[in-house]
């Protein structure tokens, strides 16, 4: 965890700016305007969290922003609440509603969820509307900025309070985003179902999210309602919530600075709209950064001229049509509106996202400590190999099926411990659906998995997972916009202990555990031959890469049992015999494999026990070579060259 | 019919691609062999438009395609039959077909007789016959295998790129899909190549080139690469009973 010097300097920079901010600007407008930018920030944080992170939609956040002023306000008139009271109290209650609200994103996603947040935000702002007895309704509800030693505060003062809960939750967002959670979040994105085989809970981390994303709401709307002094339904409508998605797109997803940013947005753009003059430079400021962006881009060779015209036509146009009008007050949602569409459109990773792509960086990502080689790829794995030689696994007479298809039908399986137990099968026989049964994905429509002497058939994947069941994916399931590194770090999510508490206030058992995962992450890494390439994200990785990767995330979580499938799948053969060796040594570690693979030479060299399966039912079971030259297993699945294997349409 | 000149290629600021040349004649099948991580399918995707090159020039029958759009080159006619078979899941096994010849219901290609086309693929995968109304999504892989080929036929291309047909296949069907290969290169297709088994993919090509670490380090006639002893060495022998 080095500190980089420039963003360092440049944090404290932030922060000297936004202490000084009322001392260079003394009239009260633009204080309060400079409050509520940071009020929307800490309310972006929370935002950024579901929509960057975790990738869900949230159209119900203002309702979040609604019911934490409402709370306050409701505290502060009813029972003359102090702030120390009303504001953790908003917190809290906005982040039960924020449970609430992840309930059907537990279920639904994409546009389907975007509609029950919608709804959700649009039944908040009618309830406070219509709860007169303790909203007082349209009316709205009036409050004094809050008081401190019998001392009502000033507009700076409250400001510097403002100012004072922004840092804190940036430092605690910031925090948990870079640790374990923040990655358990990250993973359920870009691949819910690895995420739960790698003992990540998708549940219960989409949760999460959404409480600690409401939390942070509830704690903007509580000062929002101290700084506006007063509150009314009218203000948590639906054109806050989307302003407030489009300040995180805007900005830039996954970024604190792009939250500032987006939040700076849509707080001063409409009033400064407003003003001819303003706009004008702004306008000329912006055809000036188009060209200059456009002229570097081409130089650069990331555009073609072709491309580049729109954007810059578009701003000089704007630069013109600023100079032609005689009054904004007509125009100015119409041009916020274009402006907004242009950014979205063409900046899709948002304002901070663009330049750190212009600039050559990627996205910031927790880097390698060098030489944590030292520590054992298996450290955490307990040997089974000296046990006595039982069965790990039993599948007794496993049925599964969709419709009235029979994917597996009434299947036996016995793995013994320490072994490698080849699984093949033609195409669509029922190998995979195994795989999903045995992980928990599936549960079966009848018949019994015993783990380790325990019936695991329904229970969750992330408890089978827990359980010591790791698998690697026929189509690679990595998280893709995380690195290599992240990659297993997520799979070592079980080994700690510490709490979201623990890492919001950094103490010393996180830090701990995270210095020895991130050093047991690595080791892993250079286990599987990727120590090179721990920080370049998975989805820029090779195929063949993606795969050892795949299975070293698999071995972050300790396993006793190990499903492959099809690690071999696309490989030519030097990079087999680097697989192969990398198994044999996963084997001799005493941790028990079943390999699911169509290259011949890979499942009958390395396996003590091969099945075969076709049609969902097993056809052939015993040693490599029996099963070999076992005529059925020629005829549905080996084909003419069996006893040489591969493909030869010409003799060599 | 398809020369490719100095081709550079790059993932962000990573280059893949570090001026790759090569020709596919007319009516010939090359294979472009090479290990994990060279860049094959990386080229693949650069000639079909699938990523943009960043320098270098493609050029399919005498014209430039270099950095069109995939859609603007599949009408150029050249099919891409991707790797990790990407068919039409919610579709039927025809309908999948019919796609495939969608720009020959466009000006850019002649239409010919589609029907006649459809039923002739049909034949050559007769999987896929039996299976013709099914979605596609409930095809087994190799089944969804074939269809991206079958797909890619359909376009009555010039030239097909074939990217691991046999990945995740059973023996008994990899043995299918090289006959099949080698069906449609004596009907005069031109091919090329991309294949994990490069033993195999070697026997059934006219010519073959070697990519290492985004260069191509050795390129011949496939007979002669089948002996060459860095070759086999390199990417025959060993871990496989080939």
């Amino acid at each position: 965890m080095k500190k980089n010097p420039t963003l360092l300097a440049a944090i404290v920079a932030g922060i000297v700016l936004v202490l000084a901010y009322p001392l260079l600007f003394t009239n009260p407008y633009y204080v309060h305007l400079a409050e509520t930018i940071l009020i929307y920030a800490i309310l972006l944080y929370g935002l950024d969290i579901v929509v960057g992170y975790t990738g869900q939609v949230s159209l119900g956040h203002a309702g979040l922003f609604g019911i934490g002023s409402y709370a306050t306000g409701i505290l502060v008139l009813k029972l003359g609440a102090p702030w120390f009271v009303a504001v953790p109290a908003s917190i809290a209650f906005a982040a039960l509603f924020g449970a609430i609200l992840a309930l059907p994103a537990l279920r639904v996603t994409g546009p389907y969820l975007a509609m029950v947040t919608l709804a959700f935000g649009t039944i908040v702002q009618i309830l406070i509307n219509e709860m007169t007895f303790l909203t007082e309704g349209p009316l709205g509800i009036q409050l004094q900025k809050p008081s401190v030693f019998g001392r009502e505060l000033t507009e700076v003062e409250y400001y510097y309070a403002v100012a004072g809960f922004m840092l804190l939750s940036l430092l605690l967002v910031h925090r948990l985003l870079r640790s374990h959670v923040g990655r358990a979040f990250e993973a359920l994105r870009d691949s819910p179902i690895a995420s739960d085989c790698m003992g990540v809970s998708v549940y219960r981390y989409k949760v999460y999210a959404f409480v600690i994303s409401a939390g942070f709401a509830g704690l903007a709307g509580s000062l929002y309602a101290y700084s506006e002094q007063y509150i009314s339904p009218n203000s948590y409508n639906f054109e806050l919530t989307i302003l407030f998605l489009l300040a995180v797109i805007m900005g830039g997803r996954k970024s604190r600075l792009g939250s500032l940013i987006g939040a700076t947005i849509v707080v001063m753009l409409p009033s400064l709209l407003s003003d001819i003059e303003v706009f004008r430079k702004i306008a000329v400021t912006a055809a000036v950064v188009a060209v200059i962006v456009a002229a570097l881009m081409i130089a650069k060779r990331r555009t073609t001229v072709g491309r580049a015209a729109v954007p810059v036509l578009a701003t000089l146009a704007l630069a013109v049509v600023a100079y032609k009008l005689e009054s904004m007050v007509d125009w100015r949602l119409t041009i916020f509106g274009l402006m907004t569409l242009f950014v979205v459109y063409y900046l899709q990773d948002g304002i901070v996202g663009f330049f750190k792509s212009l600039m050559g960086r990627g996205r910031s990502h927790v880097v390698a400590s060098e030489g944590a080689g030292a520590a054992d790829p298996f450290a955490g794995i307990r040997a089974d190999a000296g046990d006595a030689k039982g069965e790990l696994l039993r599948v007794e007479q496993v049925l599964m099926q969709f419709g009235g298809l029979k994917a597996l039908n009434m299947v036996d399986l016995n793995i013994a411990r320490g072994t490698v137990h080849g699984l093949i099968g033609p195409n669509g026989s029922g190998k995979s659906t195994m795989m999903n049964v045995l992980t928990g994905i599936y549960k079966p429509t009848a018949g019994a998995v015993v783990y380790a002497g325990q019936p695991i058939a329904g229970r969750t994947p992330s408890q089978i997972a827990l359980g010591g069941i790791a698998r690697t994916f026929q189509n690679v399931q990595l998280f893709g916009e995380m690195t290599a590194l992240e990659n297993v770090l997520v799979g070592l999510h079980h080994s700690f202990r510490a709490t979201w508490l623990d890492v919001m206030l950094s103490t010393p058992r996180y830090r701990r555990e995270e210095l020895a995962a991130r050093a047991r992450a690595a080791a892993i890494l250079d286990f599987i031959g990727l120590a090179e390439l721990a920080n370049e994200e998975a989805r820029n990785l090779p195929y063949g890469k993606q795969r050892l990767l795949e299975i070293g995330r698999a071995l972050a979580l300790d396993p006793r049992l190990l499903l492959l499938d099809e690690p071999a799948a696309g490989l030519t053969a030097p990079d087999i015999r680097e697989l192969m060796a990398i198994i044999r040594k996963i084997r001799d570690h005493g941790i028990t494999i079943v390999l699911i693979e169509h290259h011949m030479d890979v499942v009958m060299s390395i396996s003590d026990t091969v099945t075969v399966l076709d049609f969902g039912q097993k056809i052939a079971e015993g040693t490599p070579g029996k099963v070999q030259s076992d005529p059925r297993v020629i005829d549905a699945y080996l084909g003419g060259a069996a006893e040489t294997t591969p493909p030869q349409p010409a003799a060599l | 019919m398809l020369a490719i000149q100095n081709l550079h290629a790059a993932y962000g600021k990573v280059e893949v691609l570090h001026g790759i040349s090569l020709e596919v004649p007319k009516g010939k099948l090359v294979t472009l062999i090479g290990s994990n991580g060279a860049g094959k399918t990386t080229t693949m995707r650069a000639i079909s438009g699938m990523i943009k090159p960043k320098s270098g020039s493609v050029q399919l029958d005498g014209r430039d395609i270099t950095g069109l759009d995939s859609h603007r080159i599949a009408r150029a006619g050249l099919a891409h039959s991707p790797e990790g078979r990407r068919v039409f899941a919610t579709m039927s096994v025809t309908d999948n077909l019919l796609l495939g010849a969608f720009p020959r219901f466009t000006r850019a290609r002649p239409k010919g007789d589609v029907q006649h086309d459809l039923e002739r693929a049909l034949e050559l995968f007769p999987r896929l016959k039996e299976r013709r109304t099914q979605l596609a999504g409930t095809l087994s892989g190799g089944e969804q295998q074939m269809l991206a080929m079958a797909r890619a036929v359909m376009l009555n291309p010039e030239v097909i790129l074939l990217d691991e047909p046999s990945m995740g296949l059973a023996p008994i069907l990899v043995d299918e899909v090289f006959r099949i290969i080698a069906r449609l290169k004596s009907e005069g297709v031109t091919m090329l190549l991309v294949e994990q088994f490069a033993q195999a993919a070697l026997n059934v090509a006219d010519y073959g080139y070697v990519l290492e670490n985004g260069s191509i380090a050795v390129h011949g006639p496939a007979a002669s690469l089948k002996t060459d002893p860095k070759v086999v060495a390199a990417y025959l022998g060993g871990g496989h009973a080939h």
